[in-house]
């Protein structure tokens, strides 16, 4: 009776050492070689594994950007700034600090100002509704309104709000990792910075037709008229396809073409609202001065975000 | 009852032939058309009219923009008042020509009588050549350029010419319609198309259409090609469709990734062999073509078949045939299961429009989708063979290496998984869109192999 007790602890004794032999072998003989710092990197990542960056995840993130020569093509949207800061402490890089960006609905098509021509009655999604056609109403360009942008973020910053139909931004929590702009068949969002104080000029259409036909389709609709391009005093906008688009890296948001909009397809969002003048007896005097105000206030904040892009 | 069909899968719609007798009315000429310059598979057409020019009807206004691709002729003579971006059946915008009707004249060369011409010419150059040149692609639906699909890849040889008189799709009529009132020229047009081939021949038609069947048996009586034959098939959808009526004819599966080429066939439809007579015999390019205007709730006296110039559009045509009924909620171009939604009535007619639909809402509107039970009625009714439940949740679990496993590359989008899903599950959408991202894939691929093997060199 003891020696069977003693014999199984024996028995089991060696066969213990021997895998840990084993064992001591493998790990040695198969051992990856891995930089340490990679581990390093990945514990400051957010973790979210969103792809935002363009690699499969936060620890290929690291990994590449262990082995890259400096992290000039490299940019982690949901740490930001903060994140890469402290990544290239880690590695000891120089870190080019980046105005944090923002998703930008670039869609009005409200169900007042759009009028719905007919009914969709397929699969809510908004892939499977733009491969069969362009939309329940006039406008062939704009927000389909199924809502995939919703289901593609992690972060719940999306929305859809139910009295427009369109998705709602909750600027707090959008990270722009960019899963939004990948899921919409329309190529509606875009990611533009956030802005100095998150102020923000932006076209809110991406309809490229005639300005009869966008119109007829949608009341808020960009009819490429030009206006805008010729007001701005900073050449930020563009006109092509009958369609302007604000160069956000240009646009010093004096907001001149915000005025100018005749359909009021130009937004300009998250400015403060200056108080009413009594004086004014018409809207297109009192727009004037409200612009002329804005102006210094906007100079000296560009002087910050000049410097945050550099 | 004939028993000869294809295989595998397959439903059974009512067919709903309500419009069968009524005989096709020529169109009068709208006001305008708009002739589109992708009316075919493939690379878009050329415009070579520019605003203000004169054209006359059967003259060519656009040339082929790529190896497949087709001629575009004027369907009607007038002004070109420009080449203008206008919106399709499905609203997108493609660039049409523009061209004001002014009377009806008809370019030189065109013989416009209705003789039988019934001989043939001896070299097959000049027909494919003539076939080119009249613009012809295929009317059941893909709207392939017929003449590349007629001259086959060196090396593969077709020893069958399929004429594809099945129209499956229920409600239309047309096809019916032309095999009832032209079946002399269908005949010489499959007998042209298969001395290009130098194959047998063979006519596939319903057995809900024995007055076709009738009337094409006599009319190759009649003329005495050698090697045409006519065969009755067994009603079962959707036997038009090229590999389900390469089955059926000639018991031959076509594999997964070839061509019909592969298994020795090629399928033509009855309009195709129509348009492919009056290019070759009377020098008349495919400018018209014939649609059927039905719904369920049109009533009889209200339908038509109609014999349209290609660029009419489409509210045209409703307006011709007393407007839209009571009581529609759906209008679709194409039949019910394969055809699309029209968004826009605005659009032009192009050379593949079969019909205008009206469907009631009870007809239409779509059942509030449950779960899955795995029943496995999507995989007994697919004809392809394939297993539609997996293919839907593979698409999204996201699976594209699953997906191409269970070639969902092959899907013919026939919808008879819709049909028959008795939990109203919509797979036939997300399997399109599933067929769409693994096609994109093998694309890729390919062109990376090509693109490595020419570094190579």
């Amino acid at each position: 009776m003891t020696n069977t007790v003693i014999l199984t602890i024996v028995i089991l004794t060696l066969v213990g050492l021997i895998l840990a032999l084993v064992l001591f072998w493998v790990a040695k003989k198969f051992r990856v070689e891995e930089d340490p710092r990679v581990d390093e990197v990945e514990k400051v990542m957010p973790g979210a594994n969103c792809g935002g960056c363009g690699f499969a995840g936060c620890r290929a993130f690291a990994d590449a950007a262990v082995k890259a020569p400096n992290l000039d093509s490299m940019f982690c949207p949901v740490g930001g700034n903060d994140v890469m800061k402290k990544v290239a402490a880690i590695l000891g890089y120089e870190v080019k600090e980046k105005a944090p960006r923002v998703a930008v609905v670039r869609c009005n098509g409200t169900c007042a100002n759009r009028p719905r021509t007919n009914v969709y009655d397929g699969v809510q999604s908004c892939k499977v509704k733009a491969a069969l056609y362009s939309g329940d109403t006039g406008c062939s360009y704009g927000c389909v309104g199924c809502g995939d942008c919703v289901a593609a973020c992690q972060f719940g910053a999306l929305s859809m709000d139910p009295e427009t139909g369109l998705p709602v931004v909750d600027e707090s929590k959008c990270t722009a990792c960019g899963a939004c702009v990948k899921a919409c068949p329309k190529g509606v969002i875009e990611l533009r910075n956030k802005g100095p104080r998150s102020m923000r000029v932006f076209v809110s259409c991406v309809n490229q037709d005639k300005g009869g036909v966008a119109r007829k389709a949608c009341s808020a609709a960009c009819i490429g008229c030009g206006k805008c391009a010729k007001v701005c005093p900073h050449g930020a906008i563009t006109v092509e396809n009958n369609l302007a688009y604000i160069d956000f890296t240009k646009c010093k948001l004096c907001k001149k073409c915000v005025a100018e909009c005749p359909t009021g397809a130009i937004h300009a969002v998250n400015f403060p609202v200056l108080p009413a003048k009594p004086a004014a007896p018409k809207a297109a005097p009192a727009a004037k001065p409200a612009a002329t105000d804005a102006t210094p206030a906007a100079e000296r904040t560009d002087k910050k975000k000049e410097a945050a892009n550099e | 009852m004939s028993k000869i069909t294809f295989r595998i899968g397959g439903v059974h719609p009512d067919d709903n032939k309500i419009s069968r007798n009524c005989a096709i009315e020529t169109l009068p000429l709208p006001p305008t058309v708009y002739v589109s310059v992708s009316q075919h598979i493939g690379a878009p057409a050329k415009p070579v009219v520019a605003a203000g020019d004169k054209v006359k009807a059967g003259q060519v206004i656009a040339e082929p923009g790529g190896f497949v691709s087709a001629f575009v002729h004027s369907p009607v003579s007038g002004t070109v008042k420009g080449i203008v971006s206008r919106k399709d059946l499905a609203g997108r915008p493609v660039p049409h020509i523009e061209i004001a009707v002014e009377g009806d004249e008809w370019a030189e060369g065109i013989d416009l009588s209705d003789t039988l011409v019934t001989e043939i010419p001896s070299d097959k150059a000049v027909i494919l050549e003539k076939i080119k040149a009249g613009g012809v692609v295929g009317l059941g639906g893909a709207t392939f350029p017929t003449h590349v699909k007629l001259n086959p890849a060196p090396g593969k040889v077709a020893d069958c010419l399929i004429i594809n008189g099945a129209e499956c799709e229920p409600w239309l009529t047309s096809d019916f319609r032309i095999m009832v009132e032209r079946p002399d020229e269908i005949v010489v047009g499959a007998a042209l198309m298969q001395k290009v081939l130098g194959c047998r021949c063979v006519i596939g038609v319903e057995e809900n259409k024995p007055e076709a069947v009738e009337a094409l048996k006599a009319s190759v009586a009649k003329l005495g090609y050698p090697d045409i034959q006519v065969l009755s098939l067994r009603k079962r959808y959707p036997q038009g469709g090229e590999k389900q009526l390469i089955d059926a004819v000639l018991h031959r599966q076509v594999r997964s990734g070839c061509l019909p080429i592969d298994a020795g066939a090629v399928v033509q439809n009855v309009a195709t062999a129509l348009a492919v007579y009056e290019a070759v015999q009377k020098n008349r390019p495919l400018v018209t073509n014939t649609l059927t205007v039905t719904g369920d709730c049109l009533p009889v006296e209200r339908q038509h078949n109609y014999l349209f110039r290609i660029g009419t559009p489409l509210s045209f045509i409703m307006e011709q045939a007393g407007g839209v009924p009571e009581g529609a909620a759906k209008i679709i171009s194409g039949g019910p299961m394969m055809g699309k939604a029209v968004s826009n009535v605005d659009a032009a007619t192009v050379k593949g429009s079969s019909s205008i639909l009206y469907l009631t809402e009870a007809a239409t509107k779509r059942n509030p989708q449950s779960n899955c039970i795995r029943c496995g009625k999507c995989s007994d009714a697919c004809p392809m063979g394939l297993e539609p439940f997996l293919l839907n949740r593979l698409y999204k679990a996201g699976d594209a290496d699953g997906l191409e496993k269970n070639a969902v590359q092959d899907c013919i989008e026939c919808g008879c998984c819709l049909y028959s899903c008795p939990a109203y599950i919509p797979l036939l959408d997300n399997i399109r869109q599933a067929k769409g991202q693994v096609m994109g894939i093998i694309r890729a691929r390919a062109a990376a192999a090509k693109a490595a093997a020419e570094a190579v060199k």
